[in-house]
């Protein structure tokens, strides 16, 4: 290198040693790119797959409630409980038939049975809570939108297809022309289904009727606990640490403690749950009190970490100028470095309320993945009656054959994520608002 | 009266014990002409707390204990015999509390299960009596004695702040608790297992097959493999990745690339394990199996090593790049001025200065995400399979220590069975293998951060 | 001032191995340098003097284009190495930093061995062709850093595990292995002792034999003796330039004698 060379023209040795730093460079960009893109991926499978869960296959039926089979003994109420979804059934059944055969719409070579089978099973026993509800429609004629088959909605959203119900012991490519012609006559159509965010799970053969209603209802129950157990002693935990332990081993193992129960699997807590709570102090298994207590714990150290860091980021100067106008250290603390310190707290406290919103594995040891159909009751008892948690019904529809399953659990995650979105969103917002920087 | 109707009434004493408790204060003060030590309501907070804080302690803890108590008695008054063979007494202690919360006994229900379910009702009857009697003498106990002590010259709001400190002590303890509490649980049931199954078979057999009629083989190893070969498949696509990613936004992007790429990378820790499940089931892994296993003839199981493996790697992208991210910024900028005064490139400088000062902060990283693999759930359940077995094929259905557990501890067998007991031995190996994992990476860690403070 | 830059200019170009003219430097809105012209002779020591926060720091670092590693630094003006601009699109600046060395204020050998540290240039710069021509390089950069006895029985021991004074030495070394032809020292004594400074000073005349260096520094004691030529720099302006005797026994600016007489600082 004695012989310096002009900086205008690049030597071998330094082209190759560009080439290898544009590379480089690619490779992170890559990277990157990568992670985005896997990002981009799983959201476009999850909504892609979950968006038809809010729409519904729905039969519209211009109908009479014909009272000589829904009441046949009188409308007084006792006697309407008497009358079982059988006669509904029938009802229905038999005024599909007549909807058909009014509009005109051929069912050549379709039994009765095979017509009644485009319904859900789920239809009479919606109609028959409609009648309960208001038994003044008797005898009326009304407008029934009733729930189509699993396979009806899938067809009309492309998961059933002709070839498919050739194999299909549930449906036949004859009621799936059936269907079509009466999608054209505007029978059968999608129509938005709040009912998926408020009914109960529905059994195996009508995923068409399975909601969310219990499991939301049941995730709500548990994050009301956590939130009113791990808010006030997660709080109390981190004062202690942070303003008055003193320096000694027991403060250390405390510490210690906590940071190694922030890395514990999420499974040992739901065997922790088992044994102590269920096994150990006989609680009741499905139980949104036991659940509520398990991710409590889970939740517990994330609190008191962003805790414990949003009470540093309060400066000792604030501590001083109390103590120095005579406050005691606890008054201190209580009346001046608590509510600086509130927005950090809060922030850390929604984001672990969102972690523990879509845990699954500890609920899953607890029992929470039964199938539950009765919404819980109000709380305080209804922290103790069996339910669902939303993560939980999403793994609960996963194990279960019916692909329409598929669609739910899909959808269920998009409601899983708009409560986190939200929440998030929350967070951000009042970092940003309360920020302060000292 | 039930729980909820004892802890409100004694609440209500607690409120009147303030209300009194601070009037007395006044009063005395008035009456001898002496100034109070502390401001009046702290005398009534002071009786407040003598009020409530040890009854609901004593509820809290009662009810915590008293279903041991009572159904050891119960258990007590089955006798041996009536234990059916290959099975134990928890069955039956099942049937009796059914009864005992209001069921219909059966045709078939034992009369010595009939008698120890009367035996719990009475028991909770009578718990629940003495219980209310207990709670109530205690708090009114804590409330006399306190409002008794109310003097002008007394300090009580010295008083109540040694009392809230020790309430805040007690908070902080509850981490110890929760340790203990899973440690015991999982020792506690673990020494159940092997006293029903051999310890040696659990530790050293090469065979996973429980059976439901007994004669199961619970062998650890090929749980421990497939965990294993899942978390390296998914380490060795996420610490690249993540690495790089880190290595990508904080040496070369610019401020505005940063500021959109960062949160986006974030959003992936921020999404459940449930939706990288679901992902795993209806699309990598049919993704995987049409397109690579089938063509290749590897398998055509569309749950397999290399679904969860690569799932596992996304869920593991944005921790080993936050945590890679603070450990690059922590080595000191005068490095990076060192090399590239001396002319190297910002790769040159990364790969030959940067990376190598950082090198036991990046091992720590990847330390902690593989205990992270190693415990993770969903995932595996949802997009490992569920056969137990010692196998090279990436494309193949494998399982894990997560996987079984939850199988064991959801299915229908009696919790007393070594079947079921074996879920609390894969549970403690996991506890050990991540702790360990966990506390080596801490230390790596830190020692780390010493180096450059 | 103006006088002076036409006495500046006189000087023989021949002799001239860098060459600035009009250079500004902006970090974000900062003004932190403003219009200076500066000819940098060979086998020269130069000294840059001035108050904290003068930019004599920031124009060192104009030279081997440190600066480009500042995401809000902006420069502009004319810097020549040997008549080619050093801002010129098509230089490389890495092509650059092999030809002008930098050694900083505050010692930083990398956490590598001793060894390590010094065939980092050569071996990125492809210097040496094999084992032994390597060992050579290192053991001459050693040497020549002054250093070089104490540290050869444990060449494989980490650098970072030196006393200040010895890193810094290390990094001297570290950065001649590379045969730069101008080294630039950011006030590379101001983190060590007095013992320290004067090995450290010493070795710089010993450079001079060499390439030129320029050197920052705090101390006008040290730039008094280490240096043929100094700088004054104030307030982001050069305010004078000359033979080092000249400038610190007969300053034609006020402001340079008030801050020699310590009157400004």
């Amino acid at each position: 290198m004695s012989t310096p060379s002009s900086l205008y023209v690049a030597d071998p040795r330094s082209k190759a040693r560009r080439r290898s730093e544009s590379r480089f460079r690619l490779m992170g960009l890559g990277a990157v790119g990568l992670a985005v893109a896997a990002l981009v991926f799983l959201l476009s499978s999850v909504l892609g797959n979950g968006l038809g869960a809010f729409r519904q296959g729905v039969i519209t039926l211009d109908m009479t409630l014909d009272a000589a089979i829904i009441a046949p003994k009188g409308t007084d109420p006792e006697a309407l409980q008497k009358v079982t979804t059988i006669a509904y059934k029938r009802l229905l059944d038999r005024e599909l038939a007549q909807d058909l055969a009014a509009k005109g719409l051929s069912t050549e070579g379709l039994s009765d049975k095979a017509i009644a089978g485009l319904l859900s099973q789920e239809a009479p026993a919606v109609l028959r809570r409609m009648v309960l509800a208001d038994p003044a429609l008797i005898g009326q004629p009304i407008r029934f939108e009733a729930l189509a088959n699993g396979r009806v909605d899938g067809f009309l959203k492309g998961r059933v297809t002709m070839e498919s119900a050739k194999l299909d012991s549930n449906i036949s490519p004859e009621q799936l022309t059936l269907a079509t012609v009466m999608r054209d006559a505007g029978m059968l159509n999608l129509s938005f289904n709040p009912s998926f965010l408020t009914a109960p799970d529905a059994s195996e053969l009508r995923p068409e009727a399975a909601g969310l209603g219990v499991a939301i209802l049941g995730s709500a129950y548990m994050m009301l606990i956590v939130l009113c157990i791990s808010v006030p002693l997660g709080v109390a935990a981190s004062i202690y640490l942070e303003e008055f332990a003193p320096q000694n081993r027991l403060t250390d193992l405390i510490e210690v403690n906590i940071s190694n129960l922030a890395a514990v699997p999420s499974i040992v807590f739901g065997i922790l749950g088992l044994a102590i709570f269920i096994n150990f102090a006989g609680l009741p298994q499905s139980a949104p009190i036991v659940g509520g207590l398990v991710l409590t714990l889970m939740t517990l150290p994330t609190i008191i970490i962003s805790t414990r860091a949003a009470l540093k980021a309060v400066p000792p100067s604030i501590r001083d100028a109390a103590l120095g106008v005579g406050a005691s250290k606890m008054q201190a603390i209580f009346h001046h470095v608590l509510p600086l310190a509130m927005p950090g707290i809060l922030t850390g406290t929604i984001i672990g309320l969102a972690q523990a919103l879509g845990e699954t594995a500890p609920l899953l040891l607890i029992g929470m993945v039964a199938f539950v159909r009765d919404y819980p009751a109000a709380p305080p008892e209804g922290f103790f009656d069996p339910a669902s948690a939303l993560p939980v019904q999403v793994y609960n529809w996963t194990t279960r054959a019916d692909p329409a399953f598929m669609e739910r659990a899909s959808g269920a995650i998009i409601v899983l994520l708009l409560f986190l979105i939200v929440m998030n969103a929350i967070a951000i917002l009042l970092r940003r608002r309360f920020e302060r920087r000292w | 009266m039930s729980p909820g109707l004892l802890i409100l009434i004694i609440l209500c004493t607690g409120i009147a014990g303030l209300v009194l408790g601070r009037r007395r204060a006044l009063l005395r003060s008035e009456s001898s002409g002496q100034r109070l030590h502390s401001l009046p309501m702290a005398y009534g907070q002071s009786v407040f707390l003598f009020a409530t804080v040890p009854a609901l302690l004593l509820v809290a803890v009662w009810l915590l204990l008293q279903p041991v108590f009572l159904e050891g008695r119960a258990a007590g008054m089955i006798p041996t015999s009536d234990i059916p063979a290959g099975s134990g007494i928890a069955l039956l202690l099942d049937e009796a509390r059914r009864i005992a919360n209001g069921l219909p006994a059966t045709a078939a229900t034992l009369p010595s299960v009939i008698a120890a379910a009367q035996a719990l009702n009475e028991g909770y009857e009578s718990a629940r009596l003495s219980l209310s009697i207990a709670a109530l003498a205690l708090a009114l106990g804590g409330a006399i004695w306190a409002f008794l002590r109310i003097k002008p010259e007394a300090r009580a709001r010295n008083l109540v702040e040694q009392f809230i400190l020790a309430m805040l002590m007690g908070a902080s303890l509850i981490a110890i608790l929760t340790t203990f509490a899973i440690v015991a649980s999982l020792i506690f049931e673990t020494v159940h297992f092997f006293q029903v199954y051999e310890a040696r078979d659990f530790f050293l057999s090469l065979t996973w097959s429980p059976r439901f009629g007994g004669g199961s083989q619970l062998g650890l190893w090929p749980l421990l493999w497939g965990t294993l070969y899942i978390s390296f498949i998914a380490l060795l696509f996420a610490v690249p990745v993540g690495l790089m990613a880190a290595i990508y936004l904080s040496e070369y992007a610019g401020p505005r690339m940063r500021a959109v790429a960062k949160p986006l990378i974030e959003i992936l820790a921020g999404i459940p394990t449930i939706v990288y499940g679901l992902f795993a089931l209806i699309t990598v892994g049919p993704l995987l199996r049409d397109y690579l296993a089938q063509p290749m003839g590897l398998g055509d199981s569309s749950s397999s090593v290399l679904t969860a493996g690569l799932v596992m790697g996304i869920m593991l992208i944005p921790f080993v790049s936050s945590l890679s991210d603070d450990i690059i910024n922590a080595v000191p900028q005068s490095l990076r001025d060192g090399s590239y005064g001396l002319g190297a490139t910002r790769s040159e400088t990364i790969r030959q200065v940067v990376l190598p000062a950082a090198l036991p902060g990046v091992v720590g990283a990847v330390l902690l995400a593989a205990s992270r693999a190693i415990g993770e759930t969903m995932i595996v359940v949802m997009g490992a399979g569920a056969a137990a077995k010692l196998d090279l094929n990436p494309f193949e259905a494998m399982t894990t220590i997560t996987v079984k557990i939850v199988s064991q501890l959801t299915g229908d067998t009696e919790f007393a069975s070594p079947e079921t007991l074996v879920a609390f031995a894969l549970g403690l190996t996991l506890f050990i293998f991540t702790l360990g994992l966990n506390i080596l990476a801490l230390v790596i860690v830190r020692k780390y951060r010493e180096q450059y403070e | 001032m103006k006088d002076m830059r036409i006495a500046e200019r006189t000087v023989d170009s021949q002799t001239s191995k860098m060459i600035a003219r009009g250079v500004q430097v902006h970090y974000g809105t900062t003004h932190a340098l403003k219009d200076v012209d500066v000819d940098i002779l060979d086998k020269t020591v130069t000294a840059f003097i001035g108050p904290s926060g003068c930019g004599k720091s920031t124009f060192l670092r104009c030279l081997n284009r440190m600066n480009d590693t500042v995401a809000s630094a902006r420069v502009t003006g004319r810097i020549e190495l040997d008549g080619e601009d050093i801002y010129d699109r098509r230089v490389d600046p890495v092509q650059l930093r092999a030809r002008v060395g930098m050694v900083f204020q505050k010692p930083n050998p990398f956490p590598k061995s001793i060894y390590d540290n010094v065939a980092y240039g050569p071996r990125i710069h492809g210097l040496a062709r094999g084992k032994a021509e390597l060992d050579e390089i290192v053991e001459k950069s050693l040497r020549k850093a002054a250093i070089w006895n104490e540290v050869k029985d444990r060449l494989n021991a980490p650098g970072t595990g030196l006393s200040g004074g010895q890193q810094q030495r290390l990094c001297i070394a570290r950065a001649i292995a590379t045969s730069p032809e101008v080294l630039l020292m950011d006030e590379p004594c101001s983190a060590l002792d007095p013992i320290a400074t004067a090995q450290v000073e010493e070795l710089i005349d010993e450079l001079r034999g060499q390439f030129s260096v320029v050197i920052v520094t705090h101390s006008m004691q040290q730039a008094a003796r280490v240096s043929q030529r100094t700088a004054f720099f104030h307030l982001g302006n050069l305010v004078e330039y000359g033979e080092t005797g000249q400038i610190f026994t007969n300053p034609t600016d006020p402001r340079t004698e008030s801050y020699i007489t310590g009157r400004i600082g």
